[in-house]
């Protein structure tokens, strides 16, 4: 099988799996008690005028009519208007969608640096006195959460040493540059070099405490499957060659282990969006979790039900290229 | 951090290749104002949505036909003169004649038509609707003079045109760019303009040079939005903000003794109550009476504002207008006790009823609720404490689904006595829990009433019925909580306005 046909073998589930997420996704919000055309009005509005509303926005209509007309208009790219804001959902969501991949994709590339890094310590330190004291460490970096990363590196680098930005996305004295959303890449394009280097400043502490929270994980899978493969009889005969430890290790051991590391990092980076949604909130970044956390507090059912939806989108399209680099790494998967 | 300076610890690996600045840089430099605020604006159309906190904002790019000093007293902005009718059903206003939007069009007696009433009639879904529903027409006899009339009294349309969403808009701007244009590059005529706008992040806006009025000293203000407090309150102690509000006030006791920052609890035109029902569990008048007497209210303001808050008797601040001194309810726990046995209660056999209360909404809102629970509980009355959110405070009292009491914080930046009593007490306005329609009738009444000192009189005697009959149980005037650097002045409004063009360095 080729490439391309493994691949879209694949990715031929991804219409279902969207389909089934959004009418759970739509069943649950209607469950919700929660009057979407009484809070789109202010509260001063009459009875007459919410049950106008209620007609206005279908809501008088059966479930199954509802979700039909949802469903028609998600097809067509309108994901209807916010109800507390009365603006168009899909602007809401363009605003926060590359803000949070940006900081997603930081957080997992150091999230797989110090993954890298620590697995082959760990295995580096394997039968050592020390190596009991590294897998302390990494079960130390498991036990805290994101957030509380979160916390404690405002506290330190922002307030005690005031090193670094921790709101927001820029600093005040520079404008943002337009086009995509990804700051990073739009100020390169505009060639403001300063608005790059406050946009990655502002970055850091975010994407360290999302990064470091998922690092661990990636440490012990890397650590376990290089003790594996060294098992292996290629690697028995490399060394028999007389090639360097060093050369072993990274020419012949590491290549071997990216099959299991990679779909741990498919999976990671679900679970790293969701904890981007409290994080996101502390470091005041304005993503696709706090635009959650707003539509929560606000019960701005449009707009919880297109950034549920949307999460699952990205995390699916993650694992649809995750799923492609493996296919493309390992020529025997695509057989399957 | 003694022996080690910032300078060395700007060197570690974290930071390499990407210097840090100056803390004072981050924030708005001498020329500009850093704010850390709690929320955006809903949209950058000011009549489209009420929302108290947005008012600030919208005050740096629009202005309001009328305006509030300090003190709340109405004084002259966009109108320089105005009459209201004996009988309340006609405003005419006077406007100035030298305002100039920021894009260079004059500002003229139809873009004041066209707000209050051209627009609404055109259909936009704005929340002005509502509020000027009464607005039969403005008539526009010259560019300087508008009569608005109305087709019931208004005798607080004055009040009204400095209030939520009452800012002006340029009709032709509005109309040549379409709505979806305007909430994009709006334009008004107040002393900032918008330079950038990324939502739910933040907020540039630079001096209108050119404004009518007394010119900003401050060249440029940034708006952080930052919804966690503590994260406002960590960006004020580092520097990155200069100035933040609603931050929790064991905060505030903590950032007042740093060198650089002032901390402040400042009285405001809110009013925090226990919004009651008049069934279940709160039927029985004696009960609603022994819940109100059971409440310390100094307690809760000593452990919850540090005694800045200043206890009620009545649903309105402590204003000699709304708020006579000749009324006081008084806190008594033993008259508690003989109400509640009169009724068959008493602490073995407690009056059982339920309480919402919010979270985070106003500073200490959960924390009172639960201090009211345990008092309650020593004189007999057993309450099963619920949090919602605010959001869904007007959607479960749409449905009759607020428990016996909630607990509710009420704005009026107006500071008039209609927006206390007559909103809270009014069973058909959905602020209100309390369904009996007598007190409801009465209310209804005054709000078309045209005579100012009989007005204010019903009012006064209104909530003193109210608290009398247990319609509502006021606690304390509201405080809120801010923290600025102690080099930034600003004007403290006394409805909690922090308004960036009166603020300097100083």
């Amino acid at each position: 099988m080729t490439l391309l046909a493994a691949l879209a073998r694949r990715l031929l589930v991804v219409p279902p799996i969207l389909l089934m997420a959004s009418l759970l996704l739509f069943i649950s919000v209607r469950v919700l008690p929660a009057d979407p055309a009484g809070m789109s009005l202010p509260p001063t509005a009459s009875a007459d005028a919410i049950a106008a509303a209620r007609r206005q926005m279908g809501l008088d209509r059966p479930l199954a009519a509802q979700y039909a007309i949802w469903l028609g208009r998600l097809v067509a790219g309108d994901l209807g208007r916010s109800v507390h804001l009365r603006r168009p959902v899909t602007a809401l969501l363009a605003a926060a969608v590359p803000a949070t991949i940006e900081l997603a994709g930081l957080a997992m590339a150091l999230a797989a640096g110090l993954g890298l890094a620590g697995g082959l310590l760990l295995f580096a330190l394997r039968g050592e006195a020390a190596e009991m004291l590294a897998d302390a460490g990494t079960t130390l970096l498991m036990s805290v959460p994101d957030f509380l990363w979160a916390l404690l590196f405002i506290l330190v680098f922002g307030v005690l040493l005031e090193a670094m930005p921790f709101t927001g996305r820029l600093g005040p004295a520079l404008l943002q540059p337009g086009g995509t959303g990804f700051l990073l890449l739009d100020s390169l394009l505009a060639g403001d070099i300063a608005a790059f280097r406050s946009a990655a400043r502002h970055m850091v502490l975010p994407a360290a405490a999302l990064g470091i929270a998922f690092a661990p994980p990636i440490m012990r899978v890397l650590h376990a499957s290089l003790i594996d493969v060294y098992c292996a009889d290629h690697i028995r005969q490399a060394r028999l060659r007389g090639l360097s430890p060093t050369r072993v290790l990274l020419c012949h051991a590491l290549p071997n282990t990216a099959r299991p590391v990679l779909k741990l990092m498919a999976v990671q980076f679900g679970l790293l969006l969701g904890g981007a949604l409290l994080v996101e909130e502390i470091f005041a970044y304005p993503g696709m979790g706090a635009l959650l956390v707003d539509a929560l507090r606000n019960a701005d059912l449009p707009v919880i039900q297109a950034v549920a939806l949307a999460y699952c989108a990205v995390v699916l399209g993650i694992r649809a290229l995750v799923a492609g680099l493996r296919l493309a790494l390992d020529p025997r998967l695509r057989a399957r | 951090m003694a022996g080690i300076s910032r300078r060395v610890l700007l060197g570690v690996p974290l930071a390499a290749g990407l210097p840090a600045d100056a803390a004072r840089a981050w924030a708005g430099g001498d020329d500009g104002v850093t704010i850390g605020w709690p929320s955006d604006v809903p949209s950058w159309d000011p009549n489209r949505r009420f929302v108290p906190d947005a008012q600030p904002i919208f005050k740096m790019v629009y202005d309001q036909p009328l305006d509030q000093d300090p003190r709340l007293n109405l004084v002259p902005s966009l109108i320089a003169r105005w009459q209201l009718a004996p009988d309340a059903r006609s405003l005419e206003l006077e406007l100035r004649d030298d305002v100039v939007f920021h894009d260079g069009t004059p500002m003229r007696s139809a873009d004041l038509r066209w707000t209050f009433f051209g627009r609404i009639a055109a259909g936009h879904r704005v929340d002005t609707a509502h509020a000027w529903r009464m607005v039969s027409d403005i008539e526009t006899p010259s560019a300087t003079r508008a009569i608005m009339r109305f087709n019931s009294p208004a005798p607080t349309a004055p009040a009204w045109l400095a209030f939520l969403g009452s800012f002006v808009v340029p009709r032709d701007y509005m109309r040549k760019v379409g709505l979806a244009a305007f909430g994009a590059r709006p334009v008004g005529s107040g002393p900032y303009r918008l330079a950038e706008y990324q939502p739910r992040a933040r907020i540039v806006l630079e001096r209108n040079d050119s404004y009518w009025g007394p010119k900003p000293a401050l060249r440029r203000v940034t708006v952080e939005i930052m919804r966690d407090t503590a994260t406002r309150a960590a960006a004020v102690q580092s520097g990155q903000v200069d100035l933040t509000i609603s931050v929790p006030v064991r905060e505030v006791e903590r950032l007042a003794r740093m060198p650089a920052l002032a901390a402040e609890l400042n009285p405001i035109a809110r009013v925090i109550l226990l919004q009651v029902r008049d069934d279940g569990g709160f039927a029985d008048r004696d009960i609603r009476l022994a819940a109100h007497h059971a409440i310390d209210k100094k307690a809760l303001s000593q452990a919850f504002y540090g005694a800045a808050a200043v206890p009620l008797s009545l649903p309105a601040p402590p204003d000699p207008q709304a708020h006579p001194d000749d009324f006081t309810f008084a806190s008594d726990p033993n008259l508690a006790i003989q109400l509640l046995a009169r009724s068959g209660h008493s602490a073995a056999n407690p009056a059982r009823i339920r309480m919402a209360t919010t979270k985070g909404q106003f500073p200490a809102d959960y924390d009172i609720a639960r201090a009211i629970v345990a008092m309650w509980r020593q004189v007999g009355i057993a309450a099963e404490l619920e949090v919602i959110d605010y959001a869904r405070y007007f959607e479960l009292n749409r449905a009759n689904r607020l428990p016996e009491a909630t607990l509710y914080a009420f704005d009026n930046a107006t500071g008039d006595p209609e927006a206390y009593g007559g909103y809270l007490l009014n069973p058909n306005l959905p602020f209100s829990p309390w369904k009996d329609v007598a007190l409801g009738r009465k209310a209804t009444g005054l709000f078309d009433m045209a005579d100012a000192a009989e007005r204010l009189a019903g009012w006064q005697a209104l909530n003193r019925e109210a608290v009398e009959i247990g319609a509502c149980i006021p606690l304390l005037q509201s405080v809120q909580t801010l923290v600025r650097r102690k080099a930034l002045a600003y004007r403290p409004y006394g409805n909690g306005w922090v308004l960036p063009q009166t603020m300097e360095w100083v």
